[in-house]
């Protein structure tokens, strides 16, 4: 009896513990929500629709490689910075890359990232009870996230897996889905955005940036314009220049500024800003910025010498797009000297910012995705394919007006076009004038059929016809695939 | 104060007299061994009281018994004996030698077993062993002790760290041994003052460590603190060293004119029009002005640390009552480290059958840290003073004035930490012992960094100063409950623990920052002062809890034959419903040969056990909540909006997560065997090991396109396995004491699984996209992997007739064509080397005669190499190691060092960046001399060491940075030197007073 009186204690020990046990053990995350609790208000629909816009901000989608895989890969810009550094972008500049290039590899990761947020978005806020109508424009703006994102991929890498729902373990291995599939998603998911998000002036102050319905129609007509889908893309365009929403600064420079940030002019562009306490920012500034001094900048994306040399000397828009030794910055600020490793040094004046805090990694620069200027080459464009020269000519010269601002005419004569032919050509080199340095060149060249023409004109005879036109699949993705995926011809 | 002085004085004056007025009768005599030697310090006491002495440089002793009838004569290594006093005054005594392996006592998981009846591989650490070094960091005293265990300093940074790792690696994540200190379990020692430790044990195999289940897979250091001892009589003691550190070696750079000449030759070499320093073209014989970085940055530091403790023991209770304060300079200029630690250990027999006690110790850390600036130091230009005339900062190229840095870029780091547990032990009947014992481990920090306003360059200034501040609290609770039985009934003898254990932890942090400052002075830093706009605030809290069950038996039959048997089962919140519990059983053989009837009586081994144990442990170091899928929000989940450019908060369940999460399960098996030759005197172990690490946790990447990030699961296998040697010789040859000893382990680390078709674990990141490891099967983990080289393309006819890379010249890196198809590309890349060494070693020698004593101490390892990733970083024209001056130009055409570039192909992962890392250090030298106890009674001390100290002294290798011991805690991400802080050496001298 001695010794159970002893073992009481224990005993009681041993009973208490088995009785709070599961209890005890049951230790739930205390700062963080956990998914079960996820998508059960109007307000956490609205945080994982912001979640979607949030990854345009992140360096894969909109900054390193995105800049490498449109401008320094076209005939716009080299690579910039030191010869060594970052040689990827310097494969892409040449046309040496392979399918393990890290360029492809970072925008595809970063893009279905965001056709994941998207699908996510599009499966849950259905049946989260909330304000209808709130409902149906946060639907539609993941609808535009989701078509932009695959534009950008489709236009990259062809044929690509197209996920239009969060898969599950034996769905992971994936096939390409054939281009025209592709194009249907985003032609659809525009369709609805176009149908059912407001106009910009419709938002409110504190939403400026979301999607508009101008956005839609704007980026619905350059996917027609891709498509050579004419009337479509020329209609399209017209319901965003006989919108009312949208007008042409007055000056050209202005539109890069801080000031001209959601300008009149601006269709869709990436919010960012440089809190002092950080996280708004993006890197699209800094890596583009001036290398050395003053430091703003890592100094890539160099403007080429024969994007130079494609502006009439008296162009404004030539100035307006490229920093040089000895400039002074617009703020006054600094004069360029630059670094005496990189060779002739150029930088690109529309990705400048001024100093802001917390260093150049948090540039405050908003991401120019679609100016209203694009919207009139794109009708301009389509309208000439449809046999109406002479409207596409004064469509263009709208933006060549306002290019030449107050000189006079000759300075900057207006465009005119012999012919459908003519027009054409015309057209064409306005928009590479007009958007130079805005990641619109490579795209165009593809689209309009003659990258391998221009690039191999350009000196870049590394190009492969018929190869160069898509980017490679990353090798890493075809091998997760577990091999179901199949490579670009000439990649493999 | 001075009344609080004065009254102390008064009380210390009391006791003083109260002692003289007691009546003497004084007991003496000399103490010797069988061979009539006689014995120093011997502890000879009245047992049962506080009263006692120790045997002087003669052996003798004196002594006053106050009446008591019997004295007792203590020495380590001798049997105890008791004597009846019987009136006498004079009492010689001859000590016999014990057997010291048998009947040591080990300290083993909730427990302490005969050395004899041992049957797992455990290795033990004495105190002497590990006050040799001057350290704060009693991980660092540990190096190259125990066979198996591999010590390395994380860096030379005052109050750094090590990283342990006990028979390899195990998982590709947290390999850290689990810590038990006087039963708290911690994974963070670096509270522990190294005085205040008695012993230190290791469990090293699965039979051993089961005991801890789910976290005894990276294996178990039992830390025991000093108690006070029966038999000591009341003792105080004071225990101070101080040293200077300094840097062991530089790092050989290009002086001012070299490096011109090299920056000339890289300019021409990448075809630019003009060269930096073309008037050293102009006029060869220039002498530029060098500036020397690395003598900017490094110094002569201080180390010193300060002791005082008194205890003491009855039969009845004992104390222990220590304080101590630790301070250390870094030899990079900037950093400091100071730790003042105190602790009181008591244990008290309130009743005959009950015991209470307590350990309790507490610590204070204060760090300086010093900005980073090693790499500035390795990539400045020599030709730039780094001081203007005025004594301002100069403006410097491509990198920061690192003196500028020192003045304005520095944080502060402050913790307080106590840990203690109390306890209460009941014997209702003879072997029956039920403890209870509850401790608390709690940890209050606070960091701040503070940048004022200042200018130094374009490259470097701030504009706006800025405040971070941070405070973290952690708790963590322990509950115990533990039931032990020890019966002997014949020939059998029976030892049987119970246990239910409980702990939680609970860890917060709370975090602001604030810019715009009015002032700059310290008074000013809070975060109140500065432009509310600019304020953030942060906080965040996680919460773990584990409940366990143990059960163990222990039963030896006829002294020969040894069976333990183990049980633990693990709850905890780590893991998914749906694998909450784990169970970790073990069972371990021992066979003391040597008792064996037919055991040959004096054959030369007089001592063989051999041991045979195996065992399944866990590792849960996986963070908390990695089975619940969470919503996640950053940086790049907010959106900004509005015409005010505001940030909208935005959130999304992005993560996968894995409810069927589980533990990292290692089976291992070990064999070992124990002898004694030659009466003991030299002592041998070896023990072979095989260690099998299933369930790995692992992000098995899962396609990009699926869009989500991709769980973890339980997949890879990994095995360690190897044999540990241990030989020891002990002897005295007169009044000359003298042991040496050695202790080697080898390791055979290999990957045998990643599951999921996954087929290699890439990491490493050593710039500019570039990964330098990769783990498959059949490698060891976080092996370097890139191109093998073949010397330098010498000239055209090569250049055409072997395969290169795209953009290769002649003067590149010829890289070997390992598929043998013509082209150079990713996929001729090879292993190139291992960062985890096949063999590490350690050697003892120590030698004691006249007073003196002298030990010294080696450690080793060999097999291993070194990424030295701080060549490779080039994103300007940095400074050059001497070395670059051999590179290839068609007037030295060098096949060692290609030509020279700021980057490209030759800066690939390659061998050319592979060093070896084999080396042996000359890790301790201490000289010390005891005063002769007769001198001692005059000074009325019954101790006094003077003693000096050298640390780090010599260093034999080959590698060309500051020091070859790189390391991180990660296994994927190890080996990899990115300008490592060194650790210094240091010269040291102390004293020791007991009196």
């Amino acid at each position: 009896m001695k010794n159970l009186k002893g073992l009481l204690p224990i005993s009681a020990a041993v009973i208490l513990l088995f009785g709070c046990g599961e209890d005890f053990l049951d230790k739930r995350p205390l700062v963080d929500q956990t998914a079960d609790t996820f998508f059960q208000t109007g307000e956490q629909a609205v945080q994982a629709t912001n979640a979607t816009y949030g990854i345009l901000r992140r360096f894969d989608v909109s900054v390193f490689s995105y800049i490498g895989m449109t401008d320094i890969v076209s005939d716009d810009a080299d690579k910039g910075s030191t010869p060594n550094d970052a040689t990827f972008l310097g494969e892409l500049d040449n046309f040496t890359f392979d399918a393990s290039n890290i360029g492809p590899g970072a925008v595809w990761g970063g893009y279905y990232k965001g056709v994941f947020r998207a699908n996510l978005s599009l499966a849950r806020i259905p049946d989260v009870p909330m304000d209808e109508g709130l409902k149906t424009r946060l639907l539609a703006e993941n609808h535009f996230l989701r078509a932009y994102f695959y534009f950008n991929l489709v236009r990259w890498f062809g044929d690509i897996p197209l996920i239009t729902r969060q898969l599950s373990p034996d769905e992971y291995e994936q096939e390409r889905t054939p281009t025209e599939q592709v194009y249907a998603l985003i032609i659809e998911d525009l369709q609805f955005a176009a149908a059912n998000l407001p106009e910009k002036s419709a938002y409110a102050a504190e939403d400026l940036g979301r999607a508009t319905r101008g956005a839609a129609n704007g980026l619905l007509s350059k996917v027609y314009l891709t498509r050579q889908q004419w009337q479509l893309a020329r209609d399209r365009a017209l319901d965003v220049i006989n919108s009312g929403e949208y007008e042409l600064l007055p000056e050209y420079g202005q539109i890069f500024t801080p000031e001209g940030e959601h300008s009149s002019e601006s269709v869709f562009e990436i919010s960012t800003v440089a809190l002092g306490t950080g996280g708004g920012g993006s890197q699209y500034n800094e890596v583009q910025g001036v290398r050395g001094t003053p430091n703003l900048g890592w100094g890539f994306n160099r403007p080429s010498d024969n994007l130079v040399a494609a502006w009439p000397r008296s162009d404004p828009r030539r100035d307006a797009t490229i920093f040089t030794l000895g400039e002074v910055l617009p703020d006054g600020s600094a004069v360029i000297v630059g670094d005496p490793d990189v060779a002739n040094q150029r930088q690109n004046q529309k990705s400048w910012v001024p100093a802001g805090p917390l260093g150049n990694g948090n540039g405050g620069g908003n991401i120019r995705i679609l100016r209203y200027a694009d919207v009139l080459l794109i009708a301009a464009e389509a309208t000439n394919e449809l046999g109406n020269t002479a409207e596409a000519i004064e469509l263009a010269n709208r933006v060549r007006t306002r290019a030449r601002g107050p000189l006079p005419k000759p300075f900057l004569p207006d465009l005119t076009a012999a012919n459908k032919e003519d027009a054409r050509q015309v057209i064409w080199l306005e928009r590479r004038l007009e958007l130079a340095m805005e990641q619109q060149r490579w795209f165009d060249l593809v689209r309009q059929g003659r990258a391998g023409e221009v690039m191999i004109a350009a000196g870049k005879d590394k190009f492969r016809l018929g190869v160069n036109e898509l980017f490679p699949i990353p090798q890493s993705e075809i091998d997760l695939s577990g091999g179901m995926l199949r490579q670009n011809p000439g990649y493999e | 104060m001075n009344k609080y002085v004065t009254h102390l004085a008064a009380t210390a004056l009391l006791c003083c007299a109260a002692a003289v007025g007691l009546r003497a009768q004084i007991v003496s005599g000399t103490v010797t061994d069988a061979a009539g030697e006689t014995l120093i310090g011997v502890n000879v006491l009245v047992p049962g009281t506080t009263t006692g002495t120790v045997t002087d440089f003669d052996g003798a002793y004196s002594l006053d018994v106050d009446g008591a009838d019997s004295l007792a004569f203590r020495y380590v290594g001798f049997t105890e004996q008791r004597t009846a006093i019987a009136g006498r005054n004079t009492i010689d005594i001859t000590l016999a030698e014990a057997s010291e392996f048998l009947d040591e006592v080990v300290v083993v998981g909730y427990g302490v077993q005969k050395r004899s009846d041992v049957t797992g591989s455990v290795s033990t650490v004495d105190a002497e062993e590990i006050t040799r070094i001057a350290t704060g960091d009693v991980a660092s005293a540990l190096q190259g002790k125990i066979a198996g265990v591999q010590v390395v300093p994380v860096s030379g940074t005052p109050g750094a760290s090590s990283v342990v790792r006990i028979r390899g690696i195990g998982t590709f994540g947290d390999a850290r041994p689990l810590y038990v200190v006087d039963g708290m379990l911690t994974d963070d020692i670096t509270f522990l003052n190294p005085n205040d430790i008695e012993r230190i044990t290791v469990l090293k195999d699965a039979s051993a460590t089961a005991i801890y289940g789910s976290r005894g897979a990276n294996g178990v250091i039992l830390v025991t603190t000093r108690r006070g001892k029966e038999g000591g009589g009341s003792l105080i003691s004071a225990d101070v060293y101080y040293g200077q550190q300094s840097l062991i070696r530089k790092i050989d750079l290009a002086n001012a004119n070299e490096f011109a000449f090299l920056a000339n030759q890289l300019a021409r070499n990448e075809g630019r029009a003009t060269v930096p320093y073309p008037f050293l073209v102009t006029n060869p014989d220039t002498v530029l002005r060098t500036t020397d970085w690395q003598d900017a940055i490094f110094q002569v530091a201080p180390i010193a640390s300060y002791q005082v403790s008194a205890s003491g023991a009855t039969d009845r209770s004992s104390y222990l009552v220590s304080a101590n304060h630790f301070a250390q300079e870094g030899i990079v200029r900037g950093g400091e480290f100071t730790r003042t630690t105190a602790r009181f250990n008591g244990e008290f027999k309130v009743k005959p059958r009950v015991t209470l006690g307590q350990n309790l110790a507490f610590s204070l850390r204060k760090a300086v840290n010093g900005p980073g600036i090693l790499n500035n130091a390795y990539q400045g230009y020599p030709t730039l003073p780094l001081l203007n005339e005025d004594g301002s900062f100069a403006a410097t190229n491509p990198v920061g004035n690192p003196l500028a840095q020192l003045e304005y870029q520095n944080s502060t780091g402050e913790s307080v930490r106590i840990v203690g547990n109390v306890y209460a032990e009941y014997e209702p009947i003879d072997g029956l012992r039920l403890k209870s014992s509850f401790g608390l481990d709690r940890t209050d920090g606070k960091s701040e960094n503070f940048v004022p306003v200042f200018f130094v360059s374009p490259l470097q200034q701030n504009q706006v100063n800025s405040l971070s501040q941070t405070r973290d609290a952690n708790r963590t609770w322990l509950w115990e409950n533990t039931v032990t039985y020890d019966r002997s009934f014949g020939e059998s003898r029976l030892s049987l623990l119970g246990g239910v254990t409980s702990q939680e932890s609970r860890g917060e942090f709370l975090t602001g920052s604030v810019q715009g400052l009015a002032a700059e002075n310290q008074e000013f830093r809070f975060l109140a002062n500065g432009t509310d706009s600019t304020q953030t605030n942060g906080s965040g809290a996680g919460e773990s809890a584990i409940v366990s069950y143990l059960g163990r038996v222990n039963y030896a039959f006829a002294n020969r034959y040894l069976l333990t048997v183990s049980l633990r089962a693990d709850g905890s919140s780590k893991f998914g419903a749906n694998n909450r519990y784990g169970y970790f059983p073990s069972a371990a053989l021992g066979w003391r040969i040597d008792q064996e009837s037919f055991y040959p009586q004096d054959f030369v081994i007089n001592r063989m056990k051999a041991r045979l144990g195996y065992g399944t442990v866990g590792n849960d170091k996986i963070g908390n909540y990695r089975s619940i899928p969470l919503v996640s929000t950053d940086v790049f989940t907010n959106a900004v909006f509005g015409t005010g450019e505001a940030l909208n908060f935005g959130a999304a369940p992005l993560a996968l997560a894995n409810p069927d999460l589980r533990w990292e399960q290692t089976t291992s098996f070990n064999a070992g065997l124990e002898m004694g030759l030659l009466q003991d005197k030299l002592t041998a172990e070896v023990d072979y090991y095989v260690k099998t690490t299933r369930d790995i946790l692992l992000v098995v990447p899962i396609a990009d396109y699926i869009g989500a990030d991709p769980p973890v699961v339980n997949a890879a296998t990994i095995e360690n396995s190897g044999v540990e040697v241990l030989l020891a010789w002990r002897d005295r040859i007169g009044r000359v004491g003298y042991n040496a000893s050695i202790n080697g382990a080898t390791v055979k680390n290999r990957v045998l699984d990643l599951g999921g078709g996954q087929e290699a674990i890439s990491s490493g990141d050593v710039g500019s996209g570039r990964l330098s490891t990769r783990s498959i099967v059949g490698e060891p983990v976080g092996s370097f992997y890139g191109f093998e080289t073949d010397g330098v393309i010498q000239n055209q006819a090569e250049f055409e007739s072997f395969p290169t890379r795209a953009g290769q010249q002649v003067g590149d890196l010829r890289f070997v064509d390992q598929n043998a198809d013509g082209v150079i590309d990713g996929a001729d890349r090879t292993f190139i080397g291992s960062p985890i060494p096949d063999v590490t070693f350690g050697a003892t020698f120590g030698v004691d005669v006249a007073g003196f004593d002298l030990a010294v101490d080696f450690y080793g390892q060999a097999g291993n190499e070194i990424y030295n990733q701080k060549v490779t970083s080039r994103f300007n024209t940095f400074n050059f190691e001497r070395r670059f001056l051999n590179s290839f130009t068609t007037d030295n055409p060098s096949n060692t060092e290609p030509r020279l570039l700021n980057g490209g192909g030759n800066y690939e992962v390659s061998q050319r960046f592979i060093e070896k890392g084999d080396f042996l250090r000359l890790r301790n030298v201490t000289l010390g001399y005891s005063l002769p106890g007769t001198l001692g009674d005059r000074l009325r001390v019954t101790k006094l060491r003077l003693y000096a100290s050298g640390t780090n002294l010599l260093l034999w290798d080959s590698y060309s940075g500051y020091t070859p011991e790189v390391i991180a805690e990660s296994p994927i991400n190890n080996g990899i030197d990115r300008g490592v802080y060194p650790v210094p050496r240091i010269i040291n001298v102390g004293l020791q007073v007991g009196f």
